[in-house]
């Protein structure tokens, strides 16, 4: 009987040392980092770097795992269906917000809800920038936006797929500067770069790092970027904001994501490696390589960036609406 | 009579018929303008036009039974083993999934004795673990153990 | 020219500098064991193993991953002729007949035919690549919407010759490898099409599953319970090498696979998978015996492999001359430049010689070492044939599900080649062939996605397809070869393959 009593004992000790070691000492287990786009794609590179940062941070092993499909959809449901244990992360573009309102124009349950994701930090919101091809005939935005007001539905540009983020972004413009253009969708960010150098359409909404090396080339110029500011390596390309649309306003964010009901203490660890992630040297330079400006929100500062973009995105959403067949 | 064509036909229209109705939840769009039902509709119809030409000469196909199904308990074994492998790869992680499938089709359905079942069982589901995942670094599931 | 040599030899001095090779030589055979593997091709290839080159830096990466990407090529013919499982994407012709040969005893003459004829493919598409590359890369370019459907279209008239037996058959399996293709998301409209709430399925249903269940999987299903397992061919070592006159059948096939893949493959999208498919119907069409084919002919074995082969280094052409995307292979490839902080673009020739040359001079070399691999490993992968089957094919299958699962780490993609293994077994024993439904899966949604934004782009008009020159020039030979093949309806009574199959099947049509 005394020795039953040891025994409980002995292993209520052992469970309570467990939970709180187990809290304590998390990470003990390799952990996943969800990037929700194929290799090579702009969320994938930017995982990359991140997750190496972060495996010296938290001395564990942080592996990518390219969880593709339906825009990013097929990965992003996977985390959010996830055990909340801080094992599997997520890192997420900013389609993130867009994803659950197409599903709800659609009438179809969505795939996941933003409500399912704890926000970590964000990594790097690039501004898109309007570019056309040099032989156009539009040498500032205010030209294009006028020709456009003049001929409604005759200028073409390309996106990366219908709700995707570059057609989101010119959505936004089309509404801000109350114009009609026609849009041409194609399958990726890719095909939609091939087609604006082949002639195909007239104007791209693009992130700036893919489109540099055909600016400094001379096959297109970008007229305008939907930033609050300049972006830093095209320093003569003025902002809508600053041409007086500041309803356009667009980022390719990327940021880290645990699911909703990840203990504190574990989102508190995670909060403050990626606060020494940005800081790293490598990451740094992982960054630089890739011509993305480092943009480090946390917090309270994330979660308003993160509210703000997903309202601005689902009332976009909801106004290009079901995509009407005539 | 059952034979192979008239089956075929059968089944092709059916299918064809099955994807004219889902269809009709989607926008059809119009010639200038098509819609995302536009095109599934027009394969339907060729599909079903299709059908009724293979069951049409069916007459002259062979009959059902004189094809030959001998081996299909097998196949189904075989379907069973993949089934299996599909709901447990991402349970049981990939070594412990494929050295129980390896095991079943070996030394169950093949009846190869228990020594060459279980060498050839582990030594393929490890090896090939090793080469893809380790050597390779192709991520394949683990489940719990760490297997 | 002298420019050129110059450069090259400063290409060669850094492909052959001892690292560098070490990185080829590496990719290549990654690369071979990656295209072995069933489903696994090149694209997701490179994709997994994208991650383990940003240790190193820009050019050893760009080679190891060009290594990889030609491995893959030359391995995904190996299984497709051993064992009727499609390596990738590509190879799925090289199923037909390369299997057919080794089911007569042929399969190291196929083996060797096939290795030789992608090295010859991969070396003249390089020297093509090399000198034409600027030119070519501004004509690629100006394929848009328009040209891509039309000759999309074309790539749908190479199903008429893709099929031994009825053509009503033939023609009802293409039309539901269309409908196939049509499951996912429609990318113009956002619909979620024939997905029924399976996330997975958005993009479609893959062809990798569909051409490993319906080649693979159905194969296994149908052997592996005979009471007489099939025969275990045991070839002399004489008998591995291809004979003289198989040889000289395949010598023009090769040639003619190395200039319409490389054709093919520059133009920008993946309409490079379609260059096997459109090599073989041109092989069969000009054939002396196209009965034979299907068979266990030569010139279905030559021309796809060959067409494959040089289709990837015209992939390469709108890459690497202007910096653009044209496929997702060389995106990722663009990718990796990028990481390196290469950046790619219209100027990388000029700015970075040592990275272009070096990458052509190590795709010469890469060709050479997959050569010298390939050919003593013929012998190699022919013993595999002698183990029992009953004992072989459980391997086999957890080869294939790796392979198919690894592609998207995915257990969909599993159950879909799972349900094409059935699918394929039982049109099998309904005698209708599958060939047919992988063409349509991959080319269902390129058609109408092509279509509509060719219609997006004039607002509805579909006399776009008339004010392009290239768009009318493709459409108008497609129309010229239908015409053809009803000219020689009329006048010859039927056409040589309803002959056959009425000779064979007694007046079925």
């Amino acid at each position: 009987m005394r020795r039953a009593r040891v025994l409980v004992g002995v292993v209520a000790l052992a469970v309570v040392a467990g939970i709180a070691g187990a809290q304590e000492s998390y990470p003990t287990r390799p952990i996943t980092l969800v990037a929700p786009f194929p290799p090579g794609g702009v969320a994938d590179l930017t995982a990359r770097p991140v997750a190496a940062s972060l495996e010296k941070i938290l001395k564990t092993p942080v592996g990518v795992v390219n969880k593709t499909g339906a825009a990013g959809a097929v990965g992003m449901q996977y985390v959010a269906t996830s055990r909340p244990d801080g094992y599997t992360l997520l890192l997420a573009l900013s389609s993130i917000s867009i994803i659950p309102e197409a599903d709800k124009i659609f009438g179809r349950p969505p795939a996941f809800t933003i409500e399912q994701f704890a926000p970590i930090a964000l990594v790097s919101a690039d501004p898109t920038v309007l570019v056309v091809r040099a032989e156009s005939p539009w040498k500032t935005a205010r030209e294009f936006i006028e020709d456009a007001q003049k001929r409604p539905g005759q200028i073409s540009y390309s996106s990366s797929g219908v709700y995707g983020t570059l057609h989101m972004a010119m959505a936004l413009l089309e509404h801000a500067a109350n114009v009609k253009l026609r849009h041409v969708p194609y399958a990726g960010a890719g095909p939609a770069l091939t087609a604006i150098l082949g002639g195909h359409v007239d104007a791209l909404a693009s992130g700036p790092a893919v489109v540099l090396p055909h600016l400094k080339a001379g096959k297109l110029r970008a007229l305008a970027g939907w930033g609050e500011a300049r972006v830093a390596s095209l320093p003569d390309v003025p902002t809508f904001k600053e041409l007086g649309y500041p309803d356009a306003e667009f980022y390719i964010w990327a940021g880290v994501f645990a699911g909703k009901g990840t203990p504190e203490p574990i989102l508190t660890r995670l909060r403050d490696a990626m606060r020494q992630v940005v800081a790293d040297p490598d990451f740094k330079g992982a960054m630089d390589k890739l011509e993305t400006p480092i943009v480090f929100k946390q917090g309270e500062e994330f979660q308003r960036f993160f509210d703000a973009d997903a309202r601005r995105l689902a009332a976009g959403v909801r106004r290009v609406g079901r995509i009407e067949t005539k | 009579m059952l034979t192979t064509n008239r089956v075929a036909a059968v089944t092709l229209g059916a299918l064809a018929v099955v994807v004219l109705f889902e269809s009709r939840k989607l926008p059809l769009g119009s010639l200038h303008n098509p819609g995302p039902a536009y095109m599934p509709v027009l394969l339907a119809l060729a599909l079903l036009v299709f059908a009724i030409l293979v069951g049409a000469y069916g007459g002259a196909s062979r009959g059902l039974g004189a094809v030959g199904w001998s081996e299909w308990r097998h196949a189904a074994a075989i379907l069973g083993t993949c089934a299996f492998a599909a709901i447990a790869l991402e349970r049981l992680g990939y070594r412990l999934t494929m050295a129980i499938a390896l095991g079943f089709l070996i030394g169950v359905i093949e009846r190869q004795g228990v020594f060459v079942t279980l060498t050839l069982a582990v030594a393929l589901a490890a090896g090939s673990y090793l080469l893809f995942d380790t050597l390779l670094r192709v991520p394949l599931p683990r489940g719990p153990f760490g297997l | 020219m002298t420019e050129t040599v110059h450069n090259l030899l400063l290409g060669f001095s850094v492909a052959l500098s001892p690292p560098v090779l070490l990185y080829a030589f590496v990719g290549c055979v990654v690369g071979t064991i990656v295209g072995v593997l069933p489903g696994v091709g090149p694209l997701a290839g490179i994709s997994l193993l994208l991650p383990a080159t940003f240790g190193l830096d820009a050019t050893k990466a760009i080679v190891m991953l060009a290594g990889i990407y030609y491995g893959a090529m030359y391995g995904g013919s190996t299984t497709s002729i051993l064992m009727r499982i499609p390596g990738e994407a590509a190879s799925v012709m090289t199923c037909i007949d390369g299997y057919a040969m080794a089911r007569k005893g042929r399969a190291g003459a196929a083996l060797a035919i096939a290795a030789v004829g992608s090295y010859v493919a991969g070396t003249v598409s390089v020297v093509a690549l090399m000198f034409l590359a600027p030119p070519l890369a501004s004509f690629a370019l100006r394929f848009g919407p328009p040209e891509y459907f039309a000759l999309l279209i074309l790539g749908l008239l190479v199903l008429a010759y893709m099929s031994s037996g009825s053509m009503v058959k033939a023609l009802a399996m293409a039309t539901l490898g269309l409908l196939l293709g049509m499951i996912g998301i429609d990318q113009m409209t956002g619909y979620f099409r024939f997905a029924y709430g399976v996330v997975e399925l958005g993009d479609g249903i893959g062809v990798v599953p569909v051409a490993v269940g319906l080649f693979g999987l159905s194969e296994i299903l149908a052997t592996a319970g005979q009471e007489t397992p099939p025969a275990v061919i045991k070839p002399t070592l004489r008998e591995l090498l291809p004979s003289r006159q198989e040889w000289k059948d395949a010598n023009w096939p090769i040639w003619r696979g190395t200039v319409l893949g490389f054709l093919i493959g520059i133009i920008p999208g993946s309409a490079h998978i379609i260059s096997s498919f459109v090599s073989y119907a041109v092989e069969r069409r000009l054939a002396r015996r196209p009965e034979e084919f299907g068979q266990g002919a030569v010139a279905g074995v030559a021309g796809p492999e060959s067409a494959n082969n040089s289709a990837t280094s015209g992939a390469f052409v709108p890459m690497l001359a202007l910096g653009v995307p044209s496929g997702p292979i060389p995106a990722v490839m663009l990718a990796a430049m990028m990481v390196h902080g290469v950046s790619p673009g219209p100027l990388l020739i000029k700015q970075q010689p040592e990275l272009f040359w070096g990458f052509i001079a190590s795709m010469y070399v890469g060709n050479v070492v997959l050569l010298i691999l390939n050919l003593p490993l013929v012998g190699v992968f022919v013993n595999l044939l002698r183990v029992p089957y009953p004992l072989l094919y459980p391997g086999i299958l957890v080869f294939c599900i790796l392979g198919v699962y690894a592609v998207n780490s995915s257990v969909v993609d599993v159950w879909i080649m799972l349900v094409m293994g059935l699918v394929g077994y039982l049109l099998r024993k309904l005698e209708f062939e599958p060939a047919p439904i992988v063409l349509g899966v991959i080319l269902a949604p390129m058609i109408e996605m092509a279509l509509r934004q060719s219609l997006a782009m004039s607002d509805g008009q579909y006399a776009i397809f008339l004010t392009r020159p290239i768009a009318t020039t493709l459409l108008a030979v497609g129309v010229l070869l239908v015409l053809l093949s009803f000219k020689s309806l009329i006048t010859h009574g039927f056409d040589w393959r309803e002959r056959m199959a009425m000779a064979e099947k007694g007046d079925e049509l």
